[in-house]
């Protein structure tokens, strides 16, 4: 089994239960193949650092996950299809992992913060740029 | 003829050495920010000495977090 994360945007006017559904599609494929989830990072409402499909803004979500190659051509083929998701990126950590070690690493690991939003800084910018 | 003036550039040591704290993650835009320019545009490596390692994984870095839109492709980041 490899190791995967996945970041996934959704469309901002999307209520939560909505992204919930989405998520859990996806790591109901996952976990069909046979997959481990680790985490699921909701990142919240994020700007977007440019317009994907007419939107600025975007929910982030973080999957980190154990599969196989199969479950993630089919989660990428279900983002595709559906309207919602905006984007989606997956990236391979590992081409084999260890369930339970990666597991212990995380548990002893500090819960890893959310990427800090960097709208304040870019308010500081913006107002600097109009001077 | 005046003997060449020869200009030693101080030496640049590459953060990324020094500091093994530091990790290069993508997800991380707060680390990559300070590595393009105001525009967006990755900044070559000779600029802060980086070495070849540590440069790659940047714009590797840099790049992945620009296909998810953490990072413009061009532009300061607001719309």
């Amino acid at each position: 089994m490899r190791r995967y994360e996945t970041i996934f945007i959704v469309r901002p006017n999307i209520a939560e239960d909505e992204i919930e559904a989405i998520t859990g599609k996806a790591t109901a494929t996952i976990e069909g193949d046979g997959g481990i989830i680790f985490r699921i990072n909701n990142w919240g409402l994020k700007k977007l650092a440019y317009l994907i499909k007419k939107e600025s803004q975007g929910y982030y979500v973080y999957v980190d996950y154990a599969g196989v190659p199969a479950s993630v051509a089919e989660i990428e083929r279900i983002f595709r299809i559906d309207d919602r998701v905006l984007k989606y990126l997956t990236v391979k950590l590992s081409d084999s992992c260890d369930p339970e070690k990666v597991k212990e690493q995380l548990a002893n690991a500090e819960p890893e913060a959310v990427p800090d939003d960097e709208n304040i800084e870019d308010e500081e910018s913006e107002t600097a740029n109009e001077e | 003829m005046a003997p060449k003036k020869r200009i030693f550039p101080r030496q640049k040591v590459c953060r990324f050495c020094a500091d093994k704290s530091l990790v290069i993650d993508y997800k991380e835009v707060r680390t990559l920010r300070n590595f393009v320019t105001e525009r967006g545009k990755i900044i070559p490596q000779r600029i802060y000495g980086n070495c070849a390692r540590h440069q790659r994984k940047l714009t590797d870095a840099i790049k992945k977090a620009r296909q998810i839109a953490l990072m413009p492709y061009s532009g300061p980041t607001q719309l």
